[in-house]
């Protein structure tokens, strides 16, 4: 049985006495991907910061690589990808600063190359010497894509992915959310809707009121072919 | 580790150079501190002369020093780059020390305009006496920038926390403000260099316990809620 | 009911030996020869002192443990210390001053234990502002452990560099006496036994303190468990 890499075991999460997550289970294996749906406020962020690491749960655990998210040794670290509302990147340096920067901090070889290279991917190589600070949300949303998957990390989580994204750009972001669960990497998601990522064979997970109502975690996925329908286990 | 530490100052220092302008905020706020001390105090010459000028370098060095941190701390606040550098494989320590690099080339540029206004506000003259504040004033900032360092990774935390940072920073610094003002002004009074040596073993110590109270503590600090 | 019973049990106690306390400084204890009547408040201010450096002492180790450990009792204790800890200080600067009016003529003196006590007054004051503003939450207490304890580190080393200060330049008002200048055994028994009053005091007061807000605790678990049972009754 492969190791989950990203799991959440009766996960709650309350704010002084509102609770803001609720016994949430699941769990997402390698080269798999699991969207969390919600509307706002349903706990979406909540729930990725917390499998991030960057909160701590009030009750029951949130894990990474079977190790708990908060306290996840930094060889580990190294091994994580995070894209969240906010964009993590310096207004006043370049893209390929920000990148090499980052490359820089992962340990990422030939720290440099790796930024030009991702600029490429992310259709930003014109902007490579450009200033963040002068970026549409579009460029800031491909730059901080970019940013979050230089490392190849092996989980992936992505608040909101799409999010000011057109259509190209939205397409982009696909085909390197796909290209890396076919690399083996365990993908996390949040959407408003789940269309774009049930095209990639995400298990699509509902919260509401800080529960997962529709399903507990599916992770299976048909290798070749991408199918729409994603699969729930119960 | 180094090389995390060596990127984030790289960082910091490029981010300055590109008009973070905090090197010009602290200069001109210690100009502004010595104005304001020169009119307060209408200093003359001799001994009591050079312990008014000691002090009013101290005391530009203690407010620049509080805005230093701030701005080398709070330059992680935007795009909530904190957040990213929490996740990254970065060693908090390293963070600190980088954090505490950057407040402490800021103060110590500031201080080298204030050593200079100083000279020229209070009519003294630059000669070996004003190098012998050198060591003074770099242990000192030394000192400050480790404390207020590890202080503005909390206030800038908390909403309206930038009173928090005077309030706890002021009465912690007060041994090194102490030793670096005596020392100071006896270096500029020409007092003898025995008195001076003891001033100066107290702020190598405080710095001592200071940079390592951070280092310790600091991934305390820089926790997510 | 046993802890309401070892409170009332320490309140008794610590009763006791004020009111010994009391009958000693104002009865028993001789006059001083050069001070007169006021020095009695010395054997307020002493042990107001001993107190509050013995709490400031008593965050420290609370937060290192609340740090270590994680647990909200320790975090707990650490507030109670420096709440009670800050009252105590505050006596010790107010007696200080009562002190020094009438017989150096000035409310203040810069000698260099009332100015280490001042010192520690402000980083008290430092510590509950910022646990004032982060409110009540895990952040609030980290902050404060990380803060009392290097407070804590701070103190030792505002000793010396106040006493050198002093030395190497005296004050301007004559220093006032140490305390162990006590030729006659009768103040010394009066001290001891004003530093015992005040230590129970003390302590009676911080368990108090320490109760009610692990109470407060308590409470904010309840209030969680109590949210989370209205929202599963919500779902079915």
């Amino acid at each position: 049985m492969t190791a989950a890499l990203i799991e959440a075991r009766a996960l709650g999460k309350s704010f002084g006495p509102t609770p803001v997550l609720r016994d949430v289970n699941l769990s997402v294996e390698a080269g798999h991907g699991a969207a969390v749906v919600g509307a706002n406020g349903a706990g979406k962020s909540t729930l990725i910061r917390l499998l991030a690491g960057l909160a701590a749960p009030s009750l029951g655990a949130a894990m990474l690589f079977g190790e708990p998210a908060l306290s996840l040794k930094p060889a580990l670290r190294r091994r994580v990808g995070l894209l969240s509302h906010q964009s993590f990147l310096y207004p006043n340096l370049t893209a390929r600063e920000n990148l090499e920067f980052y490359a820089t901090l992962y340990g990422v070889e030939g720290a440099r190359a790796a930024a030009i290279e991702w600029l490429e991917r992310v259709a930003l190589g014109a902007a490579a010497d450009a200033r963040v600070r002068g970026f549409s949300r579009g460029m800031e949303q491909r730059l901080a894509l970019a940013r979050a998957m230089l490392a190849r990390p092996e989980v992936l989580m992505l608040d909101e992915p799409f999010a000011a994204l057109d259509a190209d750009g939205a397409a982009l972001a696909a085909a390197l959310v796909g290209e890396a669960m076919d690399r083996g990497c365990a993908v996390l998601a949040s959407a408003h809707s789940p269309s774009a990522l049930a095209e990639l064979g995400f298990a699509i997970l509902t919260l509401s009121r800080g529960k997962l109502v529709r399903g507990e975690p599916s992770t299976t996925r048909e290798s070749a072919a991408r199918p729409p329908l994603a699969r729930q286990v119960s | 580790m180094v090389s995390s530490f060596t990127a984030v100052l790289r960082k910091d220092l490029l981010l300055e150079v590109r008009g973070g302008q905090s090197t010009v905020a602290l200069g001109a706020l210690s100009l502004l501190v010595l104005v304001v001390l020169v009119f307060a105090f209408n200093p003359g010459g001799g001994e009591q002369g050079a312990e008014a000028a000691a002090g009013a370098l101290w005391v530009a060095l203690v407010f620049s020093g509080m805005l230093g941190a701030t701005r080398a701390v709070s330059a992680e606040s935007e795009n909530g780059c904190i957040r990213a550098l929490l996740m990254s494989p970065l060693d908090r320590a390293a963070l600190y020390a980088a954090k505490l690099a950057a407040a402490f080339i800021f103060m110590a540029v500031a201080e080298a305009a204030s050593i200079i206004l100083m000279v020229l506000f209070f009519n003294l003259e630059f000669d070996a006496r004003v190098m012998r504040l050198v060591p003074a004033v770099l242990l000192g900032a030394l000192g400050f920038a480790a404390l207020a360092t590890l202080l503005a990774g909390i206030s800038s935390r908390l909403r309206g926390g930038d009173l928090v940072l005077p309030l706890l920073a002021v009465p912690m610094f007060v041994p090194a403000l102490i030793a670096g003002v005596k020392a100071s002004a006896s270096a500029l009074g020409g007092a003898p260099s025995s008195e001076f040596a003891i001033w100066l073993k107290v702020l190598v110590a405080f710095d001592v316990m200071f940079v390592a109270a951070g280092y310790l503590l600091f991934e305390y600090v820089a926790r997510e809620e | 009911m046993n802890g309401r019973g070892v409170r009332l049990g320490l309140g008794l106690v610590a009763g006791a030996l004020m009111l010994a306390a009391l009958y000693m400084v104002f009865v028993y204890v001789p006059t001083e020869a050069d001070q007169g009547i006021v020095q009695r408040i010395f054997y307020f201010h002493v042990p107001c002192a001993w107190v509050a450096f013995v709490s400031f002492a008593l965050v420290a180790i609370a937060g290192i443990f609340y740090l270590w450990l994680g647990q909200q009792v320790w975090d707990d204790l650490g507030y109670a210390a420096a709440e009670t800890g800050m009252v105590f200080c505050t006596l010790v600067l107010v007696t200080g001053s009562i002190w020094a009016k009438p017989i150096w003529g000035a409310w203040w003196t810069w000698d260099s234990r009332l100015t280490t006590t001042l010192i520690l007054w402000l980083l008290y004051g430092g510590y509950l502002m910022l646990r004032a503003m982060a409110g009540d939450s895990e952040q609030g207490a980290r902050f404060g452990a990380v803060v009392g304890i290097v407070a804590a580190i701070d103190v030792p080393i505002v000793i010396v560099s106040v006493r050198l200060w002093r030395t190497i330049h005296p004050a301007v008002l004559v220093t006032r006496q140490g305390g162990h200048g006590l030729e006659d055994p009768r103040m010394v028994a009066t001290l001891l036994v004003a530093l015992a009053a005040f230590t129970a005091l003390f302590i009676w007061i911080l368990c108090l303190r320490f109760v009610t807000l692990r109470m407060h605790t308590r409470l904010g678990a309840l209030a969680r468990s109590l949210a989370l049972a209205e929202a599963a009754a919500q779902d079915s």
